[in-house]
């Protein structure tokens, strides 16, 4: 058994925008006007994020995940593969997680496997290897047919696993993507192949083709009340459903996090970065001003049969978590744990328990927050919270899931 | 209201026909039945008075069985040539409005001997340089929570005409209706959402081959299918007559100005 797995998660957002932006702006998403991208402002910006990062290594976080965003202010990812790259030769120690890729956005999944091969030869051994569809954003960003989304996603995932595992040249007779020769030139160093991650919001299709391949499940949710432990416990069963068991590290969740020497100053210290990041980043993905693009009818990558159940529990016009008020109500949802180490250490601790989950995926600098204030409270987290996050973990994942083999990946690894 | 299910190849195609006369087949759009209503509207019982209407609601859309294997325009005019076969259908008036206008030309663009006439209404379909079709995909994602104005904007003659407000009501409407909106979504963006959006590059040098009649009508106020694009359908057809504009209306002309479209429509199939 091995204690939950720290992730020092990075979205890169674009932190010059002027005070203004979510009174001028309709959307932070695909339509926002690029003529705002700042260059005398942004130059240097990457180094910034990439030294964060490598930081996140020194300080001893299990690793660094990065993940994909197109045309936005969001996250300045459009290729997460080459941050990816660069973390390989600045980083020693940690796993680079690529949460993930966007398959359908991508015109041959084998490029995918070609740079995901690369950067795991590159890291020696280092790579998650995280697979995701893409929503509705993405949908716009490079006119992604929805309707079929999916069975596209599938198919690219499995060629990709396929090309990392079984001996070319070979074809490949895909509905999406028909390929004469299949002949992976690096092959990945992790065996049988690097861990694949693939993210879902609880929808049950998803959770049982990760289940049917033996992959972890990532929930993309960014509340964790109720929610976080139910989805759990839906994997759970739907694991057991294909004769499989679940434990902790089949699972994980994306959080944010900031840490100070004292509750008060917490909170003061981030909470510019905070509402920079709910009332700007989010607007167009997570909140209802503007538009949202995130979730809708015009997306349409749900069966309709799925949509009709959708419908009868949709109350048009519902908070998002943009769309927060005051702090209380921020607080309240989850999203944010902020707080002196003993705080932060109390509510993921709590999450951990009742959610059953070996993989916590946090985001430490949010908006627009300085580089300074990031460090510090990383650097907090990973010696006052992260030591008693493991200590208590490993005991409880002892506990509940004796004998579970959490570790194929490594011991399998040349 | 009569409707029926035709079988073909192991999927099942949901029509309704109405009235009695000639066979005329109406292909739907965005803002009509199957689309949005479950049965007729004025437009459709107007022309029932004349003609015998069947209109299948297309792949997905309605109780008509979703098809995976519909990629491109192509694969939908196939799946229409099995519906005529099933219907027994050798030659009759099309009718289209909407992305059904795109349907209908191309069909008649292949087989020009099974149209008797052709009517094209605020149809998609063609490529013009600088002048985009409008993104319908985009206006359908709510607003402000929940705000359909811009999608009514783009369908109808403004936000607030009546007939779009029902049809495309802020916040939750009628669970079967905003199926059925969802169904019609979801097969436009089979066939036309890349390229963006709803046209085939390839039709416009293919629509002299259409050699029946062709009437060609826009709303004054189409706000999702340029007006150039029914002035070149009516160019390139050459059994076209010049493009009539029904003044004050939107894309939806059909649903805005039903009798004055009607009227237009059997006149054209009468002469």
């Amino acid at each position: 058994m091995k204690p939950v797995q720290l992730f020092c998660w990075h979205f890169m957002a674009y932190p010059y925008l002027d005070k203004d932006f979510d009174e001028k702006q309709y959307s932070g998403w695909v339509t926002v006007p690029n003529s705002l991208w700042d260059n005398r402002k942004a130059r240097g910006l990457y180094q910034e994020y990439i030294d964060q990062l490598a930081y996140a290594d020194e300080l001893g976080f299990d690793g660094m995940v990065l993940n994909e965003h197109h045309q936005n202010i969001y996250g300045l990812m459009p290729s997460p593969n080459l941050i990816a790259s660069a973390l390989t030769q600045r980083t020693t120690r940690g796993k680079i997680v690529i949460l993930g890729n966007l398959l359908p956005l991508h015109m041959n999944p084998m490029r995918v496997a070609e740079e995901y091969a690369m950067l795991d030869q590159m890291s020696n051994g280092r790579l998650i290897a995280g697979f995701a569809p893409g929503g509705g954003p993405e949908t716009f960003n490079y006119d992604v047919p929805s309707a079929n989304t999916r069975e596209k996603f599938w198919e690219a995932a499995d060629l990709i696993v396929r090309s990392w595992t079984e001996d070319g040249p070979f074809a490949h007779e895909g509905r999406y993507f028909p390929l004469r020769y299949v002949n992976l030139w690096p092959k990945p160093l992790q065996k049988p192949f690097p861990p694949v991650w693939i993210p879902g919001s609880r929808s049950p299709s998803t959770m049982a083709e990760v289940a049917k391949r033996g992959y972890c499940y990532f929930l993309s949710s960014r509340s964790h009340g109720g929610e976080t432990h139910r989805a759990q416990q839906e994997f759970a069963a739907v694991l057991e459903k294909h004769g499989d068991q679940y434990h902790p590290f089949r699972f994980g969740i994306l959080m944010s996090t900031y840490v100070a020497e004292t509750d008060q100053q917490a909170r003061e210290e981030c909470e510019e970065g905070v509402w920079y990041f709910l009332k700007n980043c989010l607007k167009g993905h997570l909140r209802r001003e503007g538009r949202q693009l995130t979730y809708g009818p015009g997306v349409p990558y749900i069966p309709t049969a799925a949509w009709r159940e959708y419908l009868k529990g949709y109350t048009p016009g519902r908070k998002l978590l943009g769309d927060v008020e005051n702090w209380e109500e921020l607080d309240a949802s989850q999203s944010i744990i902020v707080g002196s180490p003993e705080t932060v250490h109390r509510r993921i601790q709590n999450l951990i328990e009742k959610a059953k989950v070996g993989n916590l995926l946090i985001q430490f600098q949010l908006g627009n927050m300085p580089d300074q204030l990031a460090r510090k409270s990383m650097k907090l987290f990973a010696e006052k919270v992260a030591p008693a996050l493991r200590h208590d973990s490993l005991k409880q994942f002892t506990d509940e899931f004796p004998g579970a083999n959490v570790e194929q990946a490594a011991e399998a690894l040349h | 209201m009569s409707g029926r299910t035709l079988q073909i190849n192991e999927r099942k195609v949901w029509i309704l026909e109405t009235g009695k006369g000639a066979p005329l087949l109406y292909f739907h759009g965005f803002a009509d039945v199957h689309s949005v209503k479950e049965s007729w509207m004025p437009f459709h019982e107007k022309l029932a008075q004349h003609a015998q209407v069947i209109a299948p609601a297309h792949p997905g859309c309605a109780q008509t069985d979703e098809n995976k294997d519909i990629d491109i325009i192509e694969d939908v005019v196939f799946h229409y040539l099995e519906v005529f076969d099933a219907l027994k259908l050798t030659q009759f008036d099309l009718v289209g409005s909407c992305v059904g206008g795109w349907i209908a030309a191309e069909i008649a663009a292949r087989h020009p001997e099974k149209i008797r006439k052709l009517v094209l209404i605020g149809a998609t379909g063609l490529f013009v340089e600088g002048a985009l079709i409008g993104d319908v995909f985009m206006m359908a994602q709510p607003e402000y929570g929940s705000s359909y104005a811009s999608l009514r904007e783009m369908l109808f003659s403004s936000a607030n005409q009546p007939n779009a407000l029902e049809m495309f009501p802020d916040g939750k409407g009628e669970l079967e209706d905003e199926v059925r909106r969802y169904q019609m979504l979801r097969f436009g963006s089979r066939i036309g959402f890349k390229p963006p959006y709803f046209y085939n590059r390839s039709l416009k040098n293919r629509l002299h081959r259409i050699t029946s009649p062709a009437l060609v009508v826009w709303g004054e106020k189409d706000a999702f299918v340029p007006r150039s694009h029914g002035e070149t359908y009516a160019k390139l057809i050459s059994g076209a007559e010049e493009l009539k504009v029904i003044s004050d209306a939107g894309h939806s002309v059909h649903v805005e100005k039903p009798d004055e479209i009607a009227k237009l429509v059997l006149d054209f199939l009468a002469e």
